[in-house]
C-alpha cells in the first residue's frame, strides 16, 4: 500500500487538489428559482477569507503603484531610455530626465486636478451623499469586469452601493474590504441594472455580453428603438437612483436565444476602460445646498402658518354650531340630531285612524258645537255661518289626506 | 521536440531559485495581472500567473510543486474576481501538473518548444475555465473564443520574453 502512494503520489496530489476545489465550487453555487445555476452573491465565511487574503496581498502593491505618479510602466520605459542615452551623455540626460519627470508629474497633477474639479462640481450639484474614490486595480480577467477602489469599510462603504461618474453609472459595490472595495461594472455578464429608454419609455435589464459590451436584454422587438436614443436608470432595482445616464443605444440585434426578442447594445456614457476616479453613492437621502435648504425651510414655515389658520377657522365654526338653537339636541344621540337629518325637510304627517271612531274622533265632531278636549274655545257657532264640511279644529287635527266624504257615515251612527 | 530517454531524464537539470524569487515572482504576476488591464483596457489579453506557473513547473520538473503552485495562483486569481473561487484554480492545477510532467520528458530549454507549450497550455487553461463554468457549475457565461485565442498567442510572446529573464535568476553551481 505504501508503495502505491509513493508510486502514484503525483496523480494522487493532483486528484486531491482537484477534488477539494470541485467540492468548494459546488458549495458556492446554488439553483435559483428559475432553475438556472447561479453564484451566491454573498460569499460564505471561507470564501470571503480567501478574498480578504488576496486583497491584502495584492492591494498594497497596487496602491503603491497607483500612488506613485509615474507607475511601473513609466519607470520601465524611462529606465530603458535612460540606459540607452546615458552612454552618450549621462549628465545631460539626467537633467533632461529630471525635467521630464517633473513635467510629467505636473501635467498629471494638472489633469488630475481638472478631473477632480469637474467631479467636485458634479458632486456639489448632486442630491445624494457620495464618497469619491480612486481606481487602484482590476480583477485581471477578461471574464470578470471588476475594479478595485481605494475606499472600503474605513468610509463605511457597503454591498450594492451604486458607483457613478459625472458621465454616467459605472457599476455597484460587490465586496467591501477594510481599505478597498470591489466594483462590479455594468458591462459584466453577471451584472444587472434596471434601465429605461428615454423617448420610447421601454424598460429592460442592462448586463454585459461576452465581449464586455453593455446590452439591454429581455425586451420585445420594437422598431421604435433607434441608435442614439438615450438610456437612463429606471430606479426599480434598489441600487441605482432613477434618471441617471447610462449611455446611448449603439445598435439593435436579434436575441439568438429567444425568438421575438432583441438585444439593444448600449454605448456606455461613462468611460469604463479609462476610469480613474468614481463616486460611490452612500446614501440616497437628498442632500440639499444651503439655498435649497433655505427654500424648504421657508416653505415649511408658510405651510405651518396655513395650518394654524385652518385650525382657528375650524374652532370658530364649532363654536358657532354650538350656539345655533334647534340644530343640536343634547337629549338625542349624535346620529338622530336634527342637524344630521338629511331626509325631506317638509314631511307629510300621517295621523293613525281609530278602530272605533266616536264623536270625539277628530273629524267626526262637525256641528256639535262642543270644543274638543285640549283645543281652544271657538267663538259661538250661532254667530258664524256653518260650513258644510270643514270640522271645528280641522286646521290642527284633521288628517290632510282624509277625504271629506268619509266623515258622513260616521255622523249617522 | 526531442523526447528523452530514462537516463537522459535523470541528467536533466532541476533549476533552483532564491526563496525571494519563489515569493516575489508569483506576487508580481498577480499584482501586474490586476493592475495592467487598467492601462490596456480590452486588450489585456494575457495571463501572467499562468506563465509563472508553467515556468516554475518546467524548471523544477516536479509535478507536485507545479500542481500546488498552479492551484495557489489560480485560487488567488479567482479571489480577485467576483467569480466562484476554484475555477481558475482547477484550470491552473491541471496546467501546472501537465507542464511539470512534460518538463520531465521533454527538453524545454528551446524557445520554440517553450512558445508552443505555453500556447497549448494557455488554450487548455481557457478550455478548462469554460468547461468548469458551463458544464461543471452550469453557469450561463458566453465565452469569447477570439479573446481566448489572442490570450494564448500573447502569453506565448510574453513567455519568450520573460523566461530568459527568469533563467538569469537561477542558482547556478
Amino acid at each position: 500500500m505504501e508503495s502505491f502512494f509513493v508510486r502514484y503520489r503525483n496523480p494522487l496530489v493532483l486528484l486531491a487538489l482537484l477534488l477539494a476545489q470541485i467540492v468548494g465550487l459546488a458549495l458556492q453555487v446554488h439553483r435559483s428559482d428559475s432553475g438556472r445555476m447561479s453564484l451566491d452573491p454573498r460569499d460564505s465565511g471561507g470564501v470571503r477569507l480567501i478574498r480578504l487574503w488576496a486583497d491584502a496581498l495584492v492591494s498594497p502593491p497596487e496602491r503603491f503603484i497607483h500612488n506613485s505618479s509615474t507607475g511601473l510602466v513609466w519607470i520601465w520605459q524611462n529606465y530603458t531610455d535612460l540606459r540607452h542615452v546615458r552612454s552618450q551623455n549621462q549628465d545631460l540626460q539626467m537633467t533632461v530626465d529630471r525635467l521630464r519627470l517633473e513635467q510629467a508629474a505636473l501635467l498629471e497633477d494638472a489633469r488630475q486636478g481638472q478631473r477632480l474639479q469637474a467631479m467636485l462640481g458634479f458632486r456639489e450639484k448632486y442630491l445624494y451623499t457620495t464618497v469619491p474614490a480612486q481606481i487602484i486595480g482590476s480583477s485581471g480577467s477578461e471574464q470578470s469586469h471588476v475594479l478595485v477602489i481605494d475606499k472600503g469599510e474605513d468610509v463605511k462603504l457597503q454591498h450594492d452601493m451604486a458607483v457613478i461618474t459625472a458621465d454616467g453609472i459605472v457599476g455597484k459595490v460587490r465586496d467591501v474590504f477594510p481599505r478597498s472595495a470591489q466594483i462590479l461594472l455594468i458591462n459584466d455578464q453577471s451584472s444587472g441594472a434596471g434601465v429605461i429608454l428615454e423617448s420610447t419609455r421601454i424598460r429592460g435589464i442592462l448586463r454585459g455580453n461576452a465581449i464586455g459590451q453593455p446590452q439591454i436584454v429581455g425586451i420585445m422587438a420594437d422598431s421604435r428603438i433607434q441608435p442614439g436614443e438615450r438610456v437612463l436608470t429606471a430606479g426599480g432595482d434598489a441600487i441605482f437612483p432613477r434618471g441617471l445616464p447610462v449611455g446611448v443605444v449603439d445598435k439593435v440585434i436579434r436575441d439568438p436565444e429567444q425568438d421575438g426578442f432583441i438585444r439593444v447594445i448600449v454605448k456606455p456614457a461613462a468611460h469604463l476602460d479609462q476610469l480613474d476616479e468614481v463616486l460611490v453613492i452612500t446614501s440616497t437621502e437628498p442632500r440639499f445646498s444651503p439655498e435649497q435648504a433655505g427654500d424648504i425651510a421657508t416653505s415649511e414655515t408658510l405651510k405651518g402658518a396655513e395650518a394654524v389658520q385652518d385650525k382657528e377657522q375650524k374652532k370658530a365654526s364649532e363654536i358657532m354650531a354650538e350656539r345655533l338653537p334647534g340644530l343640536i339636541d343634547p337629549n338625542l344621540p349624535a346620529d338622530q340630531q336634527p342637524l344630521n337629518d338629511t331626509s325631506n325637510p317638509n314631511p307629510v304627517a300621517h295621523t293613525p285612524m281609530p278602530l272605533h271612531p266616536d264623536r270625539f274622533t277628530p273629524g267626526a265632531t262637525e256641528g256639535s258645537g262642543e270644543p274638543l278636549p285640549g283645543t281652544e274655545t271657538q267663538p259661538p257657532a250661532a254667530t258664524a255661518p256653518k260650513k258644510p264640511v270643514a270640522p271645528a279644529g280641522a286646521g290642527t287635527t284633521k288628517p290632510a289626506t282624509k277625504p271629506a266624504g268619509d266623515a258622513a257615515p260616521r255622523r249617522n251612527q | 521536440m526531442s523526447v528523452l530517454s530514462a537516463d537522459a531524464r535523470r541528467d536533466l537539470e532541476i533549476h533552483s531559485y532564491p526563496v525571494l524569487v519563489y515569493a516575489l515572482a508569483p506576487l508580481a504576476a498577480l499584482v501586474l495581472q490586476a493592475w495592467l488591464p487598467r492601462l490596456l483596457g480590452h486588450f489585456a489579453w494575457f495571463d501572467l500567473p499562468l506563465i509563472v506557473t508553467v515556468y516554475f513547473a518546467l524548471g523544477r520538473r516536479s509535478p507536485i510543486q507545479g500542481t500546488v503552485m498552479g492551484c495557489v495562483l489560480g485560487l488567488f486569481e479567482d479571489a480577485l474576481t467576483h467569480h466562484a473561487i476554484g475555477i481558475n484554480g482547477v484550470a491552473k492545477t491541471v496546467v501546472g501538473y501537465l507542464a511539470a510532467s512534460v518538463g520531465i520528458r521533454i527538453d524545454v530549454e528551446n524557445h520554440t518548444i517553450r512558445l508552443m507549450l505555453i500556447f497549448l497550455l494557455s488554450l487548455l487553461s481557457s478550455g478548462l475555465y469554460i468547461f468548469v463554468n458551463r458544464f461543471l457549475l452550469g453557469l450561463a457565461i458566453e465565452p469569447d473564443w477570439f479573446a481566448q485565442l489572442g490570450t494564448a498567442v500573447v502569453n506565448s510572446l510574453i513567455a519568450v520574453l520573460v523566461f530568459p529573464f527568469f533563467d538569469r535568476l537561477q542558482i547556478r553551481d
